[in-house]
């Protein structure tokens, strides 16, 4: 999968996740760009990752994202 | 749905809750729901939410704090009880018990581990009744995926394992009426508990199980919710072709049809009848809605050797060609049951939209191309979800099979009277004694139609009613007839308040209407007025959209209308009537006393 690819799948998690059709990320993207973004959604969000890439995360893992950028690296070592 | 899916569901459904709220109001009520756990809820509660609303029902949801459960309910001035809720959800964890039996402990001492956790249990149970009409949902305790033993836990009854289950039983042999229990661990099989139990989550944020499960989970509660308030499924409606057996009668013949026990498809077609045949037997009405020639459908059920189902376990049986809408309507009035209290299974898709739209009332099975999953359909749908089962709705299916015979005799009878008459009735009036008080409650809980005020009660807080004989008094009608035995058909709650007496509650089968059962009761609401020396004896009609069949009761039993206004603001409908109770109404009926 190409990072544009991976970038949108990620994006239409976020907007699903945060109920909010026009959330724009970038790799920067962290919890201080998104009001919603607390460690309740935080594992909404997780779960959500999770589903729509049929994959688990290590509990280290999970901890150590701290934003967009951080997820799609992730991501990537693991699809 | 996973939990992913719902989630978003319930955030945007959020967003037009209040559009839909003001579109239904009118068929939606509302419930004060407390939810108390020892782990994170937060998402199960919208979840929940949602489901809820499924059930026509808006919850107003109070979320205990972090391990509420002992201090929330040892505290009866916390917020909880200041919440008040008509329902409180007790989430059990496993490891909210962390005093389990050590290894080699003796049998006795197992015993003494569970007396102590069924006293500690047993306290909050008893705490709770403070809160008035609050009825309790409690979940089994899941049993957990690793085991300490190994297989051994199966060998030793100290384990961790046999302890809980131990626990689980329990907790049901001392089971108050005040409580139901929800059977997580059931819910956590069924989903697998591979995935129930997500660790990662647990250490992360406290999820007592997978969020994916969530949505099991708030679909047996809701449904447990809805039944607690009154909305309870009684009858399974199916359909003939390729839905009890394999094939088309009218095309196939009696020969045709596959009922064959050797052969895996027809096997399966027996296995589903064979599941009817259970419900029934715990109460459910079976009725036939198919698009057939009606001699020909019958045939199988006369006929055929394998066939299970036999034209008596029908208590309503309708084969034609018009459209199943209008069926569906005619078999509700024929069983004398409401449109939302029928289950419609058909394989034919066509059919179940027919049915979805012009009868949205009727719960609709989504029915799989395999009928080796039928049953498990209607396992899964959760259709039939009560709070109880009782004696009279498991002779009920059988009852309805002699409603026809007592319409025989009424086309025989020359005059209503003399038909009233031959039926030979006989009722026995009583004060509720606490033999009664399961189907008193019952009664009044499912009652929508012959229901003046449609106030519902806990069983626990109609005990403390009945004790209390200086200001209420509660009593019930049964009857039987030359057919069948109703058991408990009307229930009564007076309210003594001054001067007067005022009907809190009159409900009442409307299996049977029309008997004389009515005027019966009156007699007795009048002789215990004038025992409480009451100058009046006051009825209330409050409207529902269900109970516009008593709107006009009262008065024709005698009643006088006066002013009411104030006495329900948001209720303008709603009418007062007055009776002195010196007035022996001088209808007859034709029912003997025992």
């Amino acid at each position: 999968m190409n990072l544009m690819n991976l970038m949108e799948r990620v994006q239409g998690v976020f907007r699903d996740v945060f109920n909010d059709a026009s959330i724009e990320i970038t790799e920067e993207t962290t919890a201080l760009d998104i009001e919603e973004w607390d460690s309740l959604t935080h594992v909404q969000l997780i779960i959500a990752l999770e589903n729509e890439f049929n994959l688990k995360f290590a509990i280290k893992e999970i901890i150590e994202l701290n934003n967009v950028g951080d997820i799609i690296s992730l991501l990537e070592t693991k699809l | 749905m996973n939990g992913t899916e719902l989630l978003s569901l319930a955030a945007k459904f959020s967003k037009i809750e209040h559009l839909y709220l003001k579109e239904y109001q009118g068929n939606i009520i509302t419930k004060k729901i407390a939810v108390l756990s020892s782990f994170t809820t937060h998402h199960l509660v919208r979840v929940l939410n949602l489901f809820l609303y499924k059930e026509d029902i808006k919850a107003e949801i109070y979320e205990g704090g972090y391990d509420g459960i002992t201090s929330e309910i040892l505290n009866t001035t916390s917020n909880l009880y200041e919440f008040r809720p008509d329902i409180l959800i007790i989430l059990t964890h496993h490891l909210d018990i962390k005093d389990l039996p050590a290894i080699f402990s003796s049998t006795e001492e197992v015993n003494a581990w569970l007396q102590g956790k069924l006293n500690y249990y047993n306290n909050l149970w008893k705490l709770a009744m403070e809160m008035e009409h609050c009825q309790i949902l409690q979940t089994s305790v899941v049993i957990p995926l690793y085991r300490q033993l190994g297989n051994l836990e199966a060998n030793y009854l100290f384990s961790a394992t046999n302890c809980l289950h131990l626990l689980n039983l329990e907790l049901i042999r001392h089971r108050p009426p005040n409580v139901i229990f929800i059977d997580m661990d059931y819910i956590a099989a069924a989903f697998g508990k591979e995935k129930w139990f997500d660790d990662a989550g647990y250490f992360l944020s406290k999820q007592g199980f997978s969020l994916n499960a969530a949505g099991s989970v708030a679909h047996t509660i809701a449904r447990m919710s809805a039944a607690i308030s009154g909305k309870t499924k009684k009858c399974l409606v199916v359909d003939l072709d390729n839905t009890l057996w394999g094939g088309i009668i009218g095309d196939d013949g009696i020969e045709g049809i596959n009922l064959n026990p050797n052969d895996p498809l027809g096997e399966a077609f027996l296995a589903f009848q064979r599941h009817l045949i259970l419900l029934k037997e715990r109460g459910i009405i079976l009725s036939v809605c198919s698009k057939n020639n009606e001699t020909i459908a019958k045939q199988p059920f006369v006929e055929h050797p394998d066939m299970r189902l036999r034209l008596n376990d029908f208590a309503c049986f309708i084969a034609n060609w018009e459209d199943k809408a209008t069926n569906l309507k005619r078999a509700a009035q024929r069983l004398n049951i409401g449109l939302d209290s029928m289950v419609f299974f058909d394989d034919n898709p066509a059919e179940r939209e027919i049915v979805r739209r012009f009868v949205p009332e009727v719960e609709v099975i989504e029915v799989p191309e395999d009928p080796a999953l039928y049953v498990r359909a209607l396992e899964k749908s959760a259709a039939f979800e009560w709070t109880q089962l009782s004696k009279e709705d498991i002779t009920r299916s059988l009852s309805y099979v002699t409603d026809e015979k007592r319409k025989e005799l009424q086309s025989q009878s020359i005059d209503y009277n003399s038909y009233l008459k031959s039926l030979e009735m006989t009722a026995e009036i009583g004060f509720t004694s606490p033999s009664e008080l399961q189907r008193f409650t019952q009664l009044i809980n499912k009652s929508n139609q012959f229901n003046l005020r449609t106030i519902r009660y806990t069983e626990a807080s109609l005990e403390k009613l009945r004790l209390n004989k200086d200001e209420w008094s509660l009593f019930y009608v049964s009857l039987s007839d030359k057919f069948s035995h109703y058991g408990i058909i009307s229930a009564v709650i007076l309210q003594k308040i001054k001067g007067i007496t005022f009907i809190n509650t009159w409900v009442m089968s409307c299996r049977v209407l029309n008997r004389g059962v009515e005027i019966l009761a009156l007699n007795n609401i009048c002789a215990i007025a004038r025992a409480w020396k009451s100058e009046w004896l006051i009825g209330e009609y409050l409207p529902t959209k269900k109970n516009a069949l008593v709107s006009t009761l009262l008065p024709d039993l005698g009643f006088e209308t006066f002013e009411t206004e104030g006495v329900h603001p948001s209720i303008p409908e709603a009418r007062l009537f007055r009776l002195k109770p010196e007035i022996i109404p001088d209808s007859a009926h034709f029912i003997n006393i025992k």
